[in-house]
């Protein structure tokens, strides 16, 4: 519908002759795709603006309208399975060619085994490679390759392994079971024979054979003036096969791969330490060779000596005041320490003086562009650091950090104590000394910190405890006071005289007071027993008494 | 120094630098110290206040200078150190006569966006020690030195600093030239938290002397709890000892 049905249909004047506006709706239709028709007629004669992309959600498949590949079951021979006439198949994409084949294939076996021309090689036979071994034969063998050691027999033996198991050392090895013939006393083999008991070839011997063997027909067959480069480091490198150092390698590596994490970890410590040792030395000697630099005259400055007197040096001043003038005043100034003609009066004090401050300067400069480089390194990724690096480099992951920022390990560990208050910390700083520990930690190391938090928590457990046993005493002190006024009492209303009583209630109370005085005495002998063992439980428990006997006399007071 | 909105710092994660830091004082006299030229009269000892790594290890890194705050009637008393080239130490060399507590003020790198911190130490001059003993070595070896051994904790480091920290120092041309101006090595100046194994003459501070420091606390611990056991024990006693006479005071 358009603009002009509407219009029409409301009577509505403007109508423009039809066939006219066809021809113009005929134009824009192709370009605006995708859209209603309707939708597009609304706009009337403006263009539409918005134009709705079309989705397409996936190609059509049959794009190409190819037939559908023909694959066809096809037999093979491996040519790597020697003369071996085992037939197999497998699928193939067919071929366009040929379409006779397809039925015969069908058939299976006779159609197999019927095109003998017509059977691929397997894809895979090209990989049977077999290694060429070097071959010789007897005068060869008799004039270079005559061995104490080995046979004709076994080197033949070694010789068959090697090239049965493709070089594969450890595989000749395992299956290298030589047995010595009988005797029989071959012209060639005589010598070998003699060797009488079965030896036990290690693989490193069977290398050395090896290589030797290969070695030798290498050159033989072709002098080593003719060789090219790959060929000569073959030979090369087969000459200086040395069994002794392969065993000893071998050996090495097994007791590296068998060394437990703890011999791992000194290791690495002890190379650190050694590297420490070789940097110390290396800058001890380096310190010295610029100590003999200076004690020499220094050579490039022969003329020095003209500037040692005063009057020398105030030349020199002098000289350096008129260059400073003829030259451009700033560009010296702007370079203050690293020119040579350092132009201010300071600078005539010395010529190490100077030095010192070049090279404080050329120091200074690196390590500070070093701190700039640092952090640009890796702001984004933080690398994963191992358990080594960790250690080395100090790093901790705590469950819980306080607060964050710098502190000191020291101030960190004591921090229990000097939390106290001062009384408690005098009594922790008393027990510290009495168990000869300085409160100045010598090593506050982060293990350090741990045992001395323990040794904290006793402490307090001791100082409670010592708490305890002085209000005890205090108590018991009370108790027998209390008990004594009540006798006395009790015999002053029955009007008895006061000591040496044999009443029974009397008896009863000397009984019990001797038992007292027992107690004490127990208590006494149980704290002097341990006394001998450690001479500070002696002190303590003095310290104890004399505690309890200070603190019940000022109870009594009270 | 407010630290600015884009640095973060690395959670959960504490990175230490053993460092030692103390005096060393020598008396004057005439063979081996003889006071140099201008010291005042009343002057009997000279002496060095220093920060420096554990066994000449690099600290610069991460210390980047130094505060000295001295007796202030010591001219000049604040003495700044800066400028230290890697694997150097921080210190300052006077003389004097008596002794006193330095405040010594670590600045950090600026990379750390930390504040400084601060350390008192006091000069020794004099030999000291627990037993006249001690005090008798300290006398015969010319030099009393009173150095500590400390760790700085840096408690969740910001991440630039954390990279510092966790790298290893920077080879190439920079080194180049160090090695070859400050006699410095850059492996010494490698950035470790390792201390040495064993002591030498010189650093007694090693992993031989952590052991026995721990060995030592170790027996302080064992002595705590025997103590207290025997302690309790006594107590327990007291405790019902206490009991019969309360009891025997009421039934009477």
């Amino acid at each position: 519908m358009s603009s002009h049905d509407v219009r029409d249909m409301l009577d509505l004047p403007g109508d423009a002759p039809r066939p006219a506006k066809k021809q113009k709706i005929a134009a824009p239709r192709p370009v605006l795709k995708g859209l209603a028709r309707e939708v597009q007629n609304l706009s009337g004669d403006n263009p539409i603006a918005i134009v709705p992309e079309v989705t397409v959600f996936k190609k059509r498949r049959f794009a190409t309208r190819k037939p559908a590949a023909k694959w066809e079951l096809k037999p093979f021979k491996n040519s790597a399975r020697n003369g071996d006439s085992l037939i197999l198949r497998h699928w193939r994409r067919k071929t366009e060619a040929p379409p006779a084949p397809v039925a015969e294939d069908g058939n299976g076996e006779p159609a197999a085994a019927q095109p003998p021309p017509e059977i691929d090689d397997s894809t895979f036979a090209k990989y049977n490679v077999r290694v060429q071994t070097p071959k010789y034969n007897d005068e060869q063998y008799n004039t270079k390759l005559r061995s104490d050691d080995w046979s004709r027999e076994e080197t033949d033996y070694l010789m068959d392994l090697v090239e049965e198991y493709d070089l594969r050392w450890p595989v000749i090895w395992d299956r290298y079971e030589y047995e010595l013939p009988i005797p029989q006393m071959d012209v060639d083999a005589a010598e070998g024979a003699i060797v009488p008991a079965q030896k036990v070839r290690s693989m490193e011997d069977m290398k050395a054979r090896y290589y030797f063997i290969a070695a030798t027909m290498m050159k033989l067959n072709k002098p080593p003036e003719l060789m090219n480069a790959a060929e000569f480091s073959l030979l090369e490198l087969m000459h200086q096969f040395n069994p002794a150092q392969e065993v000893a390698r071998k050996r090495f590596a097994e007791a590296a791969f068998h060394r437990t994490k703890e011999e791992a970890r000194e290791e690495e410590s002890l190379l650190l330490e050694l590297k420490r040792i070789l940097a110390r030395s290396e800058r001890l000697t380096e310190e010295r060779r610029e100590l003999y630099a200076r004690l020499e005259a220094p050579p490039s400055q022969g003329a020095i000596g003209v500037y040692s007197s005063s009057q020398g040096l105030q030349q020199l001043l002098q000289q350096l005041m008129t260059a400073d003038k003829t030259k451009k005043r700033r560009s010296l100034m702007a370079s203050d320490g690293i020119s040579p003609a350092g132009p201010s009066g300071q600078h005539q004090q010395g010529n190490f003086e100077r030095r010192d401050s070049i090279n404080r300067e050329s120091i200074s400069g690196p390590s500070a562009s070093n701190n700039k480089k640092g952090p640009s390194q890796g702001i984004s990724e933080r690398r994963q650091l191992t358990a080594d690096e960790e250690k080395m480099y100090g790093v901790k992951h705590l469950d819980r950090i306080t607060s964050s920022g710098p502190a000191f390990r020291h101030e960190k560990i004591t921090k229990p104590i000097t939390s106290k208050s001062s009384i408690q910390q005098q009594k922790i700083a008393n027990v510290l000394t009495e168990l000869r520990i300085s409160q100045r930690l010598r090593m506050p190391t982060e293990e350090v910190g741990k045992q001395f938090e323990i040794l904290l928590q006793n402490i307090n457990v001791l100082l409670d405890q010592r708490k305890l046993a002085d209000k005890l005493a205090g108590e018991i002190n009370i108790a027998k006071a209390v008990k004594a006024e009540k006798e006395k009492k009790e015999r002053a209303e029955r009007g008895e005289p006061e000591p040496g009583d044999e009443d029974g209630e009397g008896g009863a109370g000397a009984c019990l007071g001797d038992g007292e005085i027992k107690m004490e005495d127990g208590g006494r002998e149980k704290s002097a027993a341990p006394s001998i063992r450690a001479s500070s439980v002696h002190k303590r428990s003095a310290s104890v008494m004399s505690g309890v006997s200070d603190k019940s006399t000022k109870r009594q007071k009270k | 120094m407010a630290p600015p909105n884009n640095q973060k710092r690395v959670k959960g994660t504490q990175v230490y630098r053993p460092f030692v830091y103390g005096t060393i004082a020598k008396p004057f006299n005439d063979e081996t110290n003889p006071k140099p030229p201008g010291t005042p009269a009343d002057h009997t000892h000279s002496w060095t206040v220093f920060v420096k790594g554990v066994d000449d290890g690099d600290i610069t890194y991460w210390c980047k200078k130094v505060q000295f705050k001295l007796h202030e009637s010591i001219q000049n008393h604040l003495r700044m150190v800066d400028d230290v080239p890697p694997g150097g130490t921080f210190e300052v060399h006077e003389t004097g006569w008596g002794e006193f507590e330095i405040t010594i003020k670590l600045y950090y790198v600026p990379e750390s966006l930390e504040k400084p911190q601060t350390l008192y130490h006091h000069l020794r001059l004099h030999p000291y020690g627990e037993t006249e003993e001690e005090k008798e070595k300290m006398k015969q070896r010319g030099e009393v030195p009173a150095v500590v051994y400390e760790e700085q904790l840096f408690n969740e480091p910001y991440e630039n600093f954390y990279e510092i920290l966790t790298s290893p120092a920077p080879v190439g041309k920079g080194g180049k030239t160090k090695v070859l101006k400050g006699g410095m090595v850059s492996s010494v100046g490698e950035r470790t938290a390792l201390i040495p194994l064993t002591n030498r003459p010189g650093s007694e501070f090693s992993l031989e002397t952590e052991n026995m420091l721990l060995e030592e606390i170790r027996r302080a611990i064992a002595e705590t709890k025997k103590l207290s056991d025997n302690l309790a024990k006594e107590n327990q006693e007291a405790e019902t000892y206490l009991a019969k006479l309360r009891a025997e005071i009421a039934a009477a």
